[in-house]
């Protein structure tokens, strides 16, 4: 299954998408985003194995947006577009 | 000791909020700087305090719950983003010093909305006169933190959501005692301290912000966020969270929140009152002394003052304490409060209750206070 990546602004910002995900039953992991995914400086980000587009659906439901979004790909992490 | 002295500080805690403190202390780190279990739990205890706060308020978003160290520092941060240097403002005649400094080091243009205590007919009538739509904001305090006088922060909000006027409401005397619904009454700010009827420790305090207010950070510096950016963030909390969070404050906080939510903010102000109506009648019944309240306790929360005739409200103060009753006299922070009501000579001596206040207790200062005050009349 495919690994996605979606850099949240703030840890308050990735905690409150981990929530609405895992009320919707889809499970997440947040960490530390490196600093090459990032423009921000610094940024966590909300690990997703699959189903990317019914999650950003629940998170845009739930007025949440990424700042940025990766999927990872023959061992490298690829920008996609929002 | 007798502790009634709850406007200043809640003595008495739930347990669970000491216990919620040492396990962070011991636990948790600093959260939105590591990516490790002790600075997620950190993060996640912050949030759950948010949402928490949230809920009780009627905050949309947990974002919108800022902390701070007190609800000095919440409406320092509430006044000086919305009032320029020399703006116009309106205030209640009961507000702490904690609104009239800050405005005072504006140089603000203040109209006091002034009607006499325990009449909030008449200050929603003042209000009414003295809102244009050229005010920089309105600010009202929701109970003075002398008197125990409920003010119409509702009849407020009205008026300035009419008039497009922002509003701030200092709830210091009212958080976790009386309902707040920050939806409805579409204030820009409402100010609340942790350590008072939250039942959390001091050092801790919540700003809560409405989603279109402008806000400007009162310190800048980090946030774990955007941190390229020499600005601060634009969004809600970070803006206002500069630095360290005092987290085992907000880990005790937030079970004083659970605490507050499980009991009811009816419970508890029922029960308060009742004590504050209790020492009211039972005041009234020593010769010398005038208390500061209706005979209904109507419009009033657990907060009670008295004047003793020819006392100093400092010596009676003093004399309760070194009885064992913890009470405040004096000015209590508050002297547009006095010049208001009348008392800004002799001051007041103010007891105020928590949930954890007894009957007994106030029997007991009953009991007590006659023969302090004729020793101090000789």
């Amino acid at each position: 299954m495919e690994q996605y990546w979606i850099i949240a602004r703030s840890v308050t910002y990735a905690q409150r998408m981990e929530r609405v995900l895992a009320a919707a039953g889809i499970r997440t992991r947040i960490f530390r985003a490196p600093r090459e995914l990032s423009n921000l400086g610094c940024a966590y980000a909300v690990e997703l194995t699959g189903g990317v587009n019914p999650a950003l659906a629940i998170l845009r439901n739930a007025g949440l947006y990424p700042a940025k979004l990766y999927l990872l790909q023959q061992g490298k992490y690829v920008e996609l577009s929002l | 000791m007798i502790y009634l002295d709850s406007a200043a500080t809640s003595f008495q805690k739930p347990e669970a909020v000491g216990h919620a403190m040492e396990t962070a202390l011991r636990k948790m780190s600093s959260p939105g700087r590591g990516g490790y279990p002790e600075a997620m739990q950190a993060a996640e205890t912050l949030l759950s305090c948010r949402t928490e706060l949230a809920e009780l308020f009627h905050v949309p978003e947990p974002e919108q719950v800022v902390f701070t160290m007190n609800a000095t520092h919440g409406l320092n941060i509430a006044i000086k983003s919305l009032v320029p240097y020399g703006g116009r403002v309106v205030i209640s005649g009961y507000e702490h010093n904690a609104v009239t400094r800050p405005l005072a080091a504006l140089a603000a243009d203040i109209r006091v909305a002034r009607a006499p205590l325990f009449r909030p007919d008449l200050m929603s009538e003042a209000f009414e006169k003295a809102i244009t739509p050229d005010v920089d904001a309105v600010i009202c305090t929701h109970v003075s933190n002398v008197f125990g006088a409920v003010q119409p922060v509702e009849a407020v909000a009205a008026i300035c959501r009419e008039r497009g006027v922002p509003f701030i409401i200092d709830a210091s005397q009212s958080a976790g005692v009386l309902p707040l619904n920050m939806a409805a009454l579409g204030a820009a700010f409402i100010a609340m301290p942790g350590h008072k009827g939250l039942y959390g420790p001091q050092g801790t305090g919540v700003l809560l912000c409405c989603e279109k207010a402008e806000t400007s950070p009162l310190m800048e510096g980090g946030t774990g966020s955007v941190s390229i950016q020499q600005e601060m963030p634009e969004f809600l909390p970070d803006r206002l969270e500069a630095g360290t969070h005092n987290v085992p404050g907000i880990a005790g906080l937030l079970e004083g929140v659970r605490f507050v939510r499980e009991m009811g903010e009816e419970a508890i102000c029922v029960h308060e009152r009742k004590l504050a109506l209790r020492a009211s009648e039972g005041l009234r019944e020593i010769s010398g002394v005038t208390v500061c309240a209706r005979r209904d306790l109507f419009d009033q929360t657990g907060v009670l003052s008295f004047v003793a005739q020819g006392l100093d409200s400092e010596l009676v103060g003093n004399a309760l304490a070194d009885a064992g009753f913890a009470v405040r006299a004096g000015m209590h922070c508050a002297p547009l409060a006095h010049r208001t009501a009348g008392t800004i000579d002799s001051g007041t001596v103010r007891l105020s209750f928590s949930v954890f206040n007894r009957e007994e207790e106030v029997d007991l200062l009953l009991k007590a206070l006659p023969e302090i005050l004729q020793r101090l009349s000789n």
